[in-house]
């Protein structure tokens, strides 16, 4: 309750302080110092809230849905602290508290330069407030009681001193799939409960947890970077939309440019953290899968980093004075489109639309808040892309020189419109889905094949051109000798690295020439000019990473093997046995253990396999073993122990129905419960289930018990013989579905072909040649971004 | 001016020149008449659920997962998963596979499956490949 009144009024400051900035823009000059004040309660208000959240979480306060849905008492503090961002409403809470983080530190940024808080701030509160609508209690609240919607809860999750309740046994539901009883929870069972005298907060003792999948580090860092790029990417919208607001297009590019730069390089380190936990945790076998959930956030990236390219064009052009730059109406869209792509992705990602399609499953958000969503973005787009046909008229009449057809500015320009035809390529892939459509992973990788080669070779290109206009003869002169070094190191590659594609060659030559270009001036000017590298950096680790990505996947090889314990089997060259597994974490996980020898050296990998019982289901985690030219990526499949169990012959009968055996009609009558089992099943106490079964043939019929004990994890099973009937039945299985037995005559000896037991792993075993080389180049990346960010940085301080 | 909109403009309709061709090439139909998945050889996401009574194996030497599916009329297919059962798969109510149906089996490349149980909502797992 009192999270959501703190939001409200979070909400409320929000506005005030949008209204004040608005006012201060018009003229009013006093209402600046009001607009400041409400900003920052307002902050401070989101962040308390948050603080609630975070102690409800690590208190364990289940009275709340989102506490219960996604945590419970099993989890460390870290994990407690990262469930926070778990689900929807938890996800919006941490984009709306970084945004506000953001906004901190820009209000103190602008407010340094000229006339520019007023119209940036007003804009940025606008955003601010429809992201605190969207949790408000109408949306998607993450301070909803547990009782407000009725839900099921797992009969074990309650305080058991309430079992004996009698009025409970109205809310109770048996599930015989799962063999679990649940509580249905909602404002009728509170209502009960308060009428009973009871504490409703003390009802609900444990949550549901974590997806097993969330339960490690990246789940901790990936999505708060991921979501302070989203933050961020607020700001060149805001800065776009205050130019247009005052019509005046030369000071807000140096001031945005900073902020797009840090933006989008966090970003990118967000995106590419999301593949490298897909890669090492998840599984999924490569660490991109063009995935809605990641392509969703790759879009606006591709349009922030072509935003820079032309940018740069602008500030260029403006510093020899040609007026408000290049590229003026260009650099406003894309700043705008940034942040409406990033509301298009939440969209995307949150609104069901893509319930079919992805990985990352997002719960269907109900109408109102799909409306919304709608809604919000339909805003944005309005506001900035119709400010823009606004404005055309005189954005047109600021037309420069054409420029010539072989200067930097064109290469520029054309580097940023490759950017985009990717993002409309991946956006039209991602969004297919929509019209009940889908594309292949390989509509993406043909597509990107010919975009990333002419991204490589403009990248080398563009820094031979100048700016202006560079002569053809001059062109030629320059770079032939880079193209004659390129051209020889690809030749090295085909011959020594097999590579034989001819898109491979392609790629591989042009981004050797982007190295070659970018390093050799990287290293002259690194010794007097280390601010200027941050462009060079950025390029080479590009190069680094499309070299690691061809290595990667183009040429990774993969096999399954079924791997008998103890017997070696040969693959790429490793002897590689299975030696046995070993429970690890508290036994609730299996590491199966291989060793690996080649030439005498030995490595070992232990993929990981284990029941959750989150989803009650199978999770595999594999193992890599990371060599200096290559990755061995060897992911579980499944472990079978073969021979010391004979199912076959074996009958299922359900209750009530019987089988024919010989002349014998086996029913299974009832089940048989002693009256404290349920109890008993919840403590974690040893029990007995029991089932009744009678036998007929001729004129016998004879009843008896089969019993399946429980003790610890210990699971026994009883037999029946009958030598009037010339009958053995043993039980194999009992469930809520029936009893599975086997039968067999007692003068026959029962056929025990047991074979020799087996234990068998199977594993899909791949080599991925320079995987390294693909996070090595996304952090230079990043690295070049930051460089970049100091240097630009300095130059918006500048410029006032 | 006129450069850049010479440049800009070829490079932006030859990609998309050739994204709606491979679109209308590669695009994949999410499809839940099992009847008609079978009358085609395309490739299809065929929606439909798991027959839990045939039961589904899994032949570890050829590296085969096999299990039936059927949709909502009653429709059945046999699909054939070269991988492992996907995660989540036993407790699957909703399966999404894609592949295209050949002689008499449905070849599936991916399978998807989404497991809304009535009491619980679960996420979904698919078992990728890249």
């Amino acid at each position: 309750m009192i999270g959501s009144i703190i939001l409200t009024f979070a909400l409320v400051f929000s506005i005030i302080s949008m209204i004040m900035y608005f006012l201060n823009f018009k003229g009013y000059r006093n209402t600046i110092s009001y607009a400041r004040i409400f900003y920052h309660l307002c902050s401070i208000f989101v962040i308390v809230a948050s603080t609630f959240l975070w102690y409800y979480l690590l208190t364990h306060q289940y009275q709340y849905k989102y506490v219960f849905s996604y945590s419970n008492n099993s989890l460390s503090t870290g994990l407690l602290l990262s469930s926070f961002w778990g689900g929807q409403e938890g996800s919006f809470m941490l984009w709306i508290l970084l945004t506000v983080v953001v906004g901190i530190i820009l209000q103190s940024y602008t407010s340094k330069r000229g006339d520019l808080e007023p119209r940036v701030m007003t804009i940025f509160t606008l955003a601010i407030s429809f992201l605190l609508l969207m949790v408000s209690p109408w949306f998607k609240n993450p301070f909803e009681y547990i009782w407000v919607n009725p839900i099921f809860v797992d009969l074990k999750s309650i305080n058991s001193i309430y079992l004996d309740l009698p009025f409970l046994q109205q809310f109770l539901f048996p599930d015989p799939q799962t063999n679990t009883t649940y509580v249905q929870v909602s404002s009728t069972l509170f209502a009960s409960l308060v009428q009973n005298g009871i504490d409703p907060n003390t009802f609900i003792v444990n949550g549901r947890g974590l997806n097993p999948q969330l339960l490690n580090f990246w789940m901790q860092i990936h999505p708060p970077i991921l979501f302070i790029g989203f933050a961020m990417a607020t700001v060149p919208f805001a800065f776009a939309v205050s130019a247009l607001m005052k019509n005046e297009y030369k000071d807000w590019v140096s001031q945005s440019f900073p902020w797009l730069l840090v933006g989008t390089g966090i970003l990118g380190l967000g995106i590419m953290l999301g593949g490298y936990w897909a890669y090492e945790m998840l599984g999924w076998g490569g660490y991109w899968a063009w995935d809605p959930v990641e392509n969703s956030s790759l879009i606006p990236w591709l349009i922030g980093v072509a935003a820079i390219h032309t940018m740069l064009v602008q500030k260029k052009s403006q510093s020899q004075s040609e007026g408000i730059g290049r590229y003026a109406k260009t650099n406003l869209i894309l700043s705008i489109l940034v942040y409406i792509l990033v509301l298009y992705s939440t969209f995307l990602t949150r609104s069901g639309v893509l319930g079919d399609a992805s990985v990352h499953s997002f719960v269907d958000p109900g109408m109102l808040a799909y409306l919304f969503l709608i809604i919000f973005i339909s805003s944005f787009t309005l506001l900035g892309l119709g400010l823009i046909v606004y404005r055309w008229k005189y954005l047109k009449s600021e037309v420069p020189q054409d420029e010539g057809l072989f200067s930097r500015e064109l290469s520029l320009f054309t580097a940023s419109v490759v950017l985009c035809a990717s993002a409309i390529i991946v956006f039209v892939g991602t969004s297919a889905p929509i019209v009940g459509r889908s594309v292949d992973i390989s509509f993406y990788n043909e597509m990107h094949v010919p975009l990333a080669i002419i991204v490589g070779l403009l990248n080398g290109l563009s820094l031979l051109l100048k700016w202006k206009t560079t002569s053809t003869q001059e062109l030629l002169s320059k770079s032939v000798i880079y193209l004659a070094i390129s051209v020889v190191v690809t030749v090295i590659i085909i011959l020594f690295g097999g590579v034989n594609d001819i898109m491979m060659i392609l790629l591989a030559f042009s981004s050797i020439f982007t190295i070659i270009v970018n390093g050799e001036i990287a290293i002259k000017i690194v010794k007097n000019n280390f601010d200027k590298l941050g462009a060079y950096v950025a390029h080479i680790g590009l190069a680094i990473f499309i070299l690691g990505v061809i290595g990667s996947s183009a040429y990774s090889n993969e096999k399954t093997l079924n791997l008998v314990k103890g017997k070696p089997t040969e693959a790429f060259g490793y002897q590689m046995v299975f030696t046995g597994y070993e429970p690890i974490e508290n036994a609730t996980k299996y590491a199966f253990n291989i060793n690996m020898n080649k030439d005498g050296k030995t490595f070992n990998a232990s993929p990981v396999m284990y029941i959750a019982e989150y989803n009650n289901s199978l999770m595999r985690e594999p193992s890599i073993v990371v060599l200096p030219t290559k990755d061995i990526y060897i992911a579980p499949l499944s472990y079978e122990q073969t021979g010391d169990h004979d199912h076959s012959g074996s009958v299922s009968i359900e209750k009530g129905k019987s089988v024919k055996y010989e002349n014998i009609t086996l029913t299974f009558e009832k089940f048989e419960m002693g009256s404290d089992v349920m109890q008993a099943m919840q403590e974690g106490r040893d029990f007995q289930l029991g089932a009744v079964l009678s036998a007929i043939s001729d004129n016998k019929n004879i009843s008896f018990i089969l019993y399946r004990k429980q003790s610890g994890d210990k699971v026994e099973f009883t037999s029946f013989e009958s030598k009037e009937l010339n009958l053995r039945v043993e039980l194999l299985n009992l469930s809520a579905q029936g009893v599975e037995l086997s039968l067999s005559k007692l003068d026959e000896p029962k056929e025990t072909v047991k074979k020799e037991a087996e234990e068998v792993l199977v594993v899909n075993a791949s080599i991925k040649p320079f995987v390294s080389l693909v996070w090595i180049g996304v952090l230079v990346v990043v690295i070049g971004f930051f460089i970049a960010f100091s240097k630009r940085l300095k130059e918006s301080q500048l410029s006032n | 001016m006129k450069n850049k909109y010479i440049i800009g403009g070829f490079i932006i309709v030859l990609f998309l020149g050739i994204m709606g061709y491979l679109f209308t090439q590669s695009n994949i139909k999410y499809e839940n008449n099992l009847a008609l998945v079978k009358s085609t050889h395309k490739t299809v996401k065929a929606t439909g659920s798991w027959v839990k009574e045939k039961k589904y194996t899994y032949d570890s030497e050829n590296n085969l997962f096999q299990f039936y599916m059927k949709d909502d009329k009653g429709e059945e297919m046999l699909v054939v998963y070269r991988g492992a059962m996907p995660n989540n798969f036993e407790s699957a109510t909703s399966v999404v596979v894609t592949g295209s149906y050949q002689d008499n089996y449905f070849y599936a490349k991916d399978i998807l499956t989404k497991c809304p149980s009535k009491y619980q909502e679960q996420p979904a797992a698919q078992s990728s490949s890249l």
